[in-house]
């Protein structure tokens, strides 16, 4: 029975945990402009992010090391301190994206302006990391943000029309969009799924809680079925917008249009549902975002770290996130539009991802460190086909950009 | 060049296990008896060597680990003053895997000024600083 428990709590946080202000954002955008036609990259985007979130799960429990300490052993301190520096930025663009979307959902609640929120969000995203443990941290975050389920209560609630969507899947429809806008935003969904952070902080998460060869089968199922699960509400944020924004021509520019489409289908319980709903996910993204400041750099130079230990015990990784938290805040404090930054912060993850996917595909095959655990040949042959793919979205993120002015 | 004979080493009996520095330990993380991080290698020190070197003199010993902020200079050059490295003696070595385990607790090894510095004078200062999150 506790077995049982702890397999479905695992699952759930999984699904709850999978979306962050990314995906809502992306997904909603994409959905108001295309439709379904571009639902194929959140296929392709899940089962990445359960390749590369296996391979760093099961390199963290069978050799304790996480991602940056595997960064610095095989590209050195030179080279890995250019990927260091471009994934620690990237993450802490992802950390004020998410903060600031924390901040938003809780001005669509409050109707109190979103900047009087960000400081609070800060204060509240560091005491939780400053005093919780890291399994309440999860399981709440991760069962609370469950309730985004409401979108695929939305979407049926919409009567989806079959049809039109199946058309879209099938690129049968035409979007009145440029292949160049097509393809930016085919890129930015695959970013917004395929965020780095998620990996850094799965694999460190691992070590933190303790994770041996015998809890793989767990970690496996969790990846396996709450990340897919996870991805059905990205295609169901989608969905909603494409039934009732895309008609209209509205074009997904905050995150009141999110959910807009939640409360013509559902009323007010239901967008009550969903906006809780994006606190918990954008808090918990919040939450991840910023241990991972802490654990990228603390496991490249060798710092004491982890939320299993107290503060006194790794001081200049708690120094670290605060820091990197009040630089988040002072970001925001500009008046910058939360939103725009995580548009760019989705495509900028697209860019840094190939630097830290290829160090754990290596290790991953790597019997030193796996033993008779590397990867098995056809998870190896597709692990080489992502990195591919992924090295492809990486070289093309930036010149897409550029091209369609983000995507406008 | 000149001829390999002059070149060649008189046979060196290896016991145990041969170890490639560069590749098994070098930027391998270094953790203490309780798994806790220590630090990262960065420089291994070994015994002197004659100069001129005398055919049979015997081959150098490792003595110590070397780590802390010289990865600084490993990247930008530069030397760093010799007290500013933080040494460990190879003896207090108890195993080399995926990570150089040593034998000895955190405690009862040089830590980093900057660490213990921001412990001292920040975080402990805090409420809550010194208690592990539940």
């Amino acid at each position: 029975m506790k077995r049982l428990f702890a397999v479905a709590l695992g699952v759930l946080t999984a699904i709850g945990g999978f979306l962050d202000i990314g995906d809502l954002v992306t997904n909603a955008v994409v959905g108001s402009r295309f439709g379904w036609s571009l639902a194929w990259v959140v296929v392709v985007g899940v089962v990445g992010i359960c390749l590369f979130a296996q391979m760093a799960g099961r390199v963290a429990a069978v050799s304790g090391r996480a991602t940056f300490e595997l960064v610095r052993e095989r590209m050195g301190p030179r080279l890995g301190l250019a990927n260091l520096a471009a994934s620690f930025l990237i993450n802490l663009l992802t950390l004020t994206a998410e903060v600031g979307g924390i901040a938003l959902a809780l001005q669509l609640a409050s109707s109190v302006h979103y900047l009087l929120w960000v400081p609070v969000a800060a204060l509240a995203v560091w005491q939780v990391i400053w005093r919780v443990g890291f399994d309440v941290m999860e399981n709440v975050t991760g069962l609370v943000g469950l309730l985004l389920v409401g979108f695929a209560v939305a979407f049926f609630l919409l009567g989806p029309d079959w049809t039109q969507l199946t058309d879209q899947l099938l690129q049968r429809a035409p979007h009145g969009e440029s292949p160049a806008t097509y393809w930016f935003y085919a890129v930015a969904l695959f970013g917004a799924a395929l965020t780095p952070y998620e990996v850094f902080f799965f694999s460190s998460g691992a070590v933190e809680e303790g994770w041996s060869s015998e809890d793989l089968a767990q970690s496996r199922l969790n990846v396996l079925v709450g990340f897919p699960l996870g991805g059905l509400l990205s295609l169901a944020i989608a969905g909603c917008a494409a039934l009732t924004l895309m008609p209209l021509g509205v074009e997904v520019t905050t995150l009141s249009q999110v959910v807009l489409p939640v409360a013509e289908a559902g009323g007010r319980v239901l967008l009550i549902a969903i906006i809780l709903g994006v606190v918990a996910a954008t808090f918990g993204a919040a939450l991840e975002t910023t241990l991972s400041t802490g654990y990228t750099l603390a496991q490249f130079f060798g710092w004491s770290w982890g939320k299993f230990r107290a503060p006194a015990e790794a001081a200049r990784f708690h120094i670290t996130m605060i820091v990197c938290l009040l630089v988040g805040v002072a970001v925001l404090a500009t008046g910058v539009d939360p939103v725009m930054v995580t548009e760019i912060s989705v495509v900028f993850s697209a860019v840094a991802l190939p630097l830290t996917y290829l160090p754990i595909l290596i290790v991953a095959n790597d019997p030193d460190y796996l033993g008779d655990q590397v990867n098995p040949r056809l998870l190896n042959i597709a692990g080489q086909v992502y990195f591919v793919l992924i090295l492809v979205a990486s070289v093309a993120a930036i010149p897409l950009m550029i091209v369609t002015g983000v995507g406008r | 060049m000149t001829s390999h004979d002059a070149l060649s080493h008189p046979p060196v009996h290896i016991v145990g296990q041969l170890v490639d520095a560069r590749l098994s330990l070098l930027d391998r993380q270094v953790v203490d008896v309780d798994g806790r991080p220590v630090g990262v290698l960065d420089d291994l020190e070994l015994t002197d060597v004659a100069s001129p070197l005398e055919p049979g003199t015997p081959p150098p010993e490792v003595t110590s680990l070397v780590h802390g902020p010289i990865v600084l200079e490993r990247i930008f050059g530069g030397r760093r003053p010799d007290a500013h490295l933080l040494r460990i003696g190879w003896d207090a070595v108890a195993k080399l895997g995926p990570a150089i385990e040593l034998a000895a607790p955190a405690s009862e090894l040089p830590t980093s000024w900057v660490e213990s510095w921001l412990r001292d004078r920040v975080i402990v200062r805090i409420p809550g600083g010194r208690h592990v999150p539940r």
